[in-house]
């Protein structure tokens, strides 16, 4: 079952943070600057948190991974917005 | 602690070179957890990834950068060194890994994450193993192989030998004798002493009285990992197995139980692949829900249809009831596919109108002239994700598959079979039985007034298939109860008939009804409901012939449609049920919630083609079947149709390999 998650990362070095973003476009919704939305199953979260750990300095730059429970069941609520609008959309497939 | 497959990439390809004579360690240690699980993955080479294998995968990463050196036995043993696959020489082999890629060091890895760096790994924090190879040398030469020693060497392991023990990650050795071959992620060499270290990446079994042991799986491949590195002119006693998790070493002393234990395995393992029968599987075994393998396995769906006399009361549900991915469809003229990192660009004119990312994606569909880049291929392929190709009008051309055949066995039984009249008649007898009823069902549940005689009519014809003497006079059945169930097949659709809607479709022009149905007819079709019908079969053949590659069949050979060149036989017949319960379905519920409207078709003579936006709206509402879930009628659990159609093609190589006596067909209640 997959889970949404909001990952938000501050990076010191600009390689870096090129390179963490380009790795969190793979995984999830980018809605901010350093925030992403990911609906991801626990094998999917491994692996993204694998590919991130091995970007980040561990010892300067940061990654929260927040988890904002099972995308089955999101309420309306669970993101409010402010300013320009915020959604989400759920669909079978992908029909371009 | 249940963790079949956690290191599921030191699967060394070249441990595939003398299949007949060397069993991967690794393959005995998983003989050890499960029997099946050993013939799934060792015979039949059949694989899948669960959080598990990913997770020891992760764990292995940095275990398997390892040169795969390790310094020679002592001049006197008679076997040399055997080299690693990438056949580096041992004694000067500088750590390539970090003085060339970005220094990884010194980004230390949290123990919370990741942490599989060794400097804070218990036992040799004073050294740095990554120079100590020119040491091996001098350390041999002033040890020379005397068992006291060891013992001295124990005794001061704190103050010295820290310092001199020698590591070398990724070993690969292989015993003639024993006819095993090894993978050692980290050998801790002190003189001639070598202790294999096996990195696993859960935590230990705890025993009652709180010590820490480990499982038999594990403890057998590191008393293999000893048997080999003793063949190799070693002298090794006892291994290691280092819980990643918690952090913990546990000594795994090689005692004579466990050599026997270990022996008898290696035979074990033998038998079952010399055999050719697959193990039975366990019996509501706690290992099963965790197992990677559970869902091509089918432990306790095998075991209700094997054992018809007395059924498992209650088949747990192990197969999760939907793949998490979706399948994407590109039907816009003219588009270019690329790829960008881990995102697919759909670009029309040069300009990016969609993004999709890899990792949510299970299958690429492409209508008609649509550019995918070589790119985009590899990687789709890479990952198993199949690639369809149709028409812009939604002809189906094929598939696009990685190198398929996983399970060469089941495709060999499966050409036998094909070739045995009886088995053939049987399996399609059941699949027209069962696609008459499925007809019933849905006419029973749709049309307004069900006509009784339709109804009869229909189930005489489904119980006559189960004893048609021949293919062609089953052929004939199901011809008259098609020509039954489709007369009747306009009374299921609901939308008000009278109401012009308008445009510019088909049907308005002339004042008829807006959906009208006579009787089906193709190539092309005359009517929007068989233009939809057209569609829904072309996109279940599409389906069915993934399920069967998926499993390792031969899409091409069936056992009722007969073998014409281009004709996806098994997949036709795979699909033979499912053809009233997914496509006619999807086209009821298309028209009758109006997702598809006649505006969505166009009239170029007497055939009828969808619009793109109604394709569009249409292949929505086939996935939105494909993604409900439904009960299966034997196991008492819901699944998508997607994945049903996954478990009863698996059902029917159950059946090609002997397993269960009859074929469940899907027929839904």
């Amino acid at each position: 079952m997959r889970r949404i998650y909001l990952i938000t990362y501050d990076v010191c070095d600009a390689k870096r943070l090129r390179q963490i973003f380009k790795c969190l476009r793979g995984w999830g919704d980018h809605l901010q600057y350093s925030v992403f939305e990911c609906q991801l199953t626990d094998a999917d979260l491994l692996r993204c948190k694998a590919q991130m750990a091995d970007i980040l300095h561990h010892g300067e730059d940061q990654a929260l991974v927040i988890d904002l429970g099972p995308a089955a069941s999101r309420s309306e609520t669970l993101v409010q917005a402010i300013g320009k609008p915020y959604s989400a959309m759920a669909a079978p497939c992908f029909v371009v | 602690m249940i963790q079949p497959i956690d290191d599921a990439d030191s699967i060394d390809p070249s441990a595939d070179q003398d299949p007949e004579e060397l069993l991967p360690a690794r393959m005995i240690n998983e003989l050890v957890y499960c029997p099946r699980l050993f013939y799934l993955m060792h015979v039949e080479g059949q694989f899948a990834e669960s959080i598990d294998t990913i997770g020891g995968t992760i764990l292995h990463r940095r275990v398997d950068n390892g040169t795969g050196g390790l310094a020679p036995a002592e001049p006197c043993a008679t076997q040399s060194f055997i080299p690693s696959s990438d056949e580096e020489p041992v004694v000067a082999a500088p750590e390539p890994t970090k003085p060339k890629k970005r220094p990884k060091s010194k980004h230390l890895q949290p123990a919370t994450l990741f942490g599989d760096d060794e400097n804070t790994e218990p036992g040799n924090d004073q050294t740095d193993p990554d120079n100590t190879m020119p040491d091996a040398e001098t350390e041999s030469d002033d040890d020379t192989n005397d068992p006291p020693r060891t013992i001295h060497a124990r005794t001061i392991h704190a103050r010295t030998i820290h310092a001199r023990t020698i590591h070398a990650r990724s070993v690969t050795l292989s015993s003639e004798s024993l006819g095993v071959i090894a993978k050692l992620d980290l050998a801790e060499a002190s003189g001639n002493v070598v202790t294999p270290v096996d990195y696993k990446r859960g935590r230990p079994k705890r025993m009652a009285d709180g010590t820490l042991a480990a499982w038999d799986p594990e403890r057998v491949q590191i008393a293999l990992q000893v048997l080999v590195l003793r063949d190799n002119g070693y002298q090794s006693d006892e291994g290691v197995l280092y819980f990643n998790e918690t952090r913990q070493r546990v000594r795994v002393p090689v005692d004579d139980e466990l050599l026997a234990l270990t022996r008898s395995s290696i035979a074990a393992a033998r038998r079952h692949r010399e055999s050719g029968q697959i193990p039975p599987p366990l019996i509501s075994s706690p290992k099963c829900p965790r197992c990677s393998l559970v869902g091509i396995c089918l432990p306790e769906e095998t075991r209700r249809l094997a054992t018809a006399g007395q059924p498992i009361p209650q088949v747990r549900p192990l197969v999760t009831a939907r793949d998490e991915r979706r399948p994407a469809y590109f039907s816009t003229q003219g588009m270019w596919i690329g790829k960008q990192g881990d995102l697919l660009q759909a670009k029309v004119e040069g300009k990016v109108v969609q993004e999709i990312r890899m990792n949510d994606i299970n299958q690429i569909n492409l209508f008609g002239n649509i550019q995918l880049s070589t790119q985009t291929i590899q990687t789709a392929l890479g990952r198993d994700v199949p690639i369809g190709y149709f028409t812009q009008k939604g002809y189906f051309y094929g598939v696009s598959g990685g190198l398929g055949v996983k399970n060469i066995l089941v495709r060999r039984q499966q050409f036998r079979l094909a070739d045995d009249r009886e088995f053939c008649l049987d399996i399609a007898r059941a699949l027209v039985h069962g696609k008459i009823r499925n007809q019933r069902t849905l006419l029973m549940r749709n049309h307004r007034e069900p006509d009784a005689t339709s109804l009869r009519d229909l189930k005489r014809y489904a119980n006559r298939a189960l004893k048609a003497e021949s293919l062609a006079s089953l052929l004939g059945i199901e011809g008259i109860a098609a020509r039954v169930y489709f007369g009747d097949f306009a009374g299921m659709l609901k939308v008000d008939c009278g109401v012009s809607t308008g445009g510019e479709g088909f049907a308005t022009a002339e004042k008829q009804p807006a959906f009208q149905f006579r009787s089906r007819n193709r190539r092309p079709p005359r009517d929007p409901v068989n233009a939809m019908l057209s569609l829904a079969y072309s996109l279940l053949t599409k389906d069915c012939l993934v399920a069967a590659t998926m499993v390792g069949l031969d899409p091409h050979l069936g056992f009722y449609h007969q073998v014409k060149p281009g004709k996806p036989a098994l997949a036709l017949d795979l699909m033979e049920p499912f053809r009233p319960l997914i496509a006619e379905s999807v086209v009821l519920s298309a028209i009758n919630t109006k997702m598809v409207t006649p505006d969505h078709f166009i009239c170029a003579g007497k055939s009828v083609v969808m619009s793109d936006t109604g394709r569009k709206h249409f292949l929505l509402a086939y996935e939105k079947r494909m993604d409900s879930l439904v009960t299966h009628p034997l196991f008492d659990y819901r699944v998508s149709y997607r994945r049903l159609l996954e478990i009863q093609t698996r059902l029917l190589a159950r059946r090609l390999s002997g397993e269960i006596e009859d074929y469940p067909v899907f027929q839904t209640r």
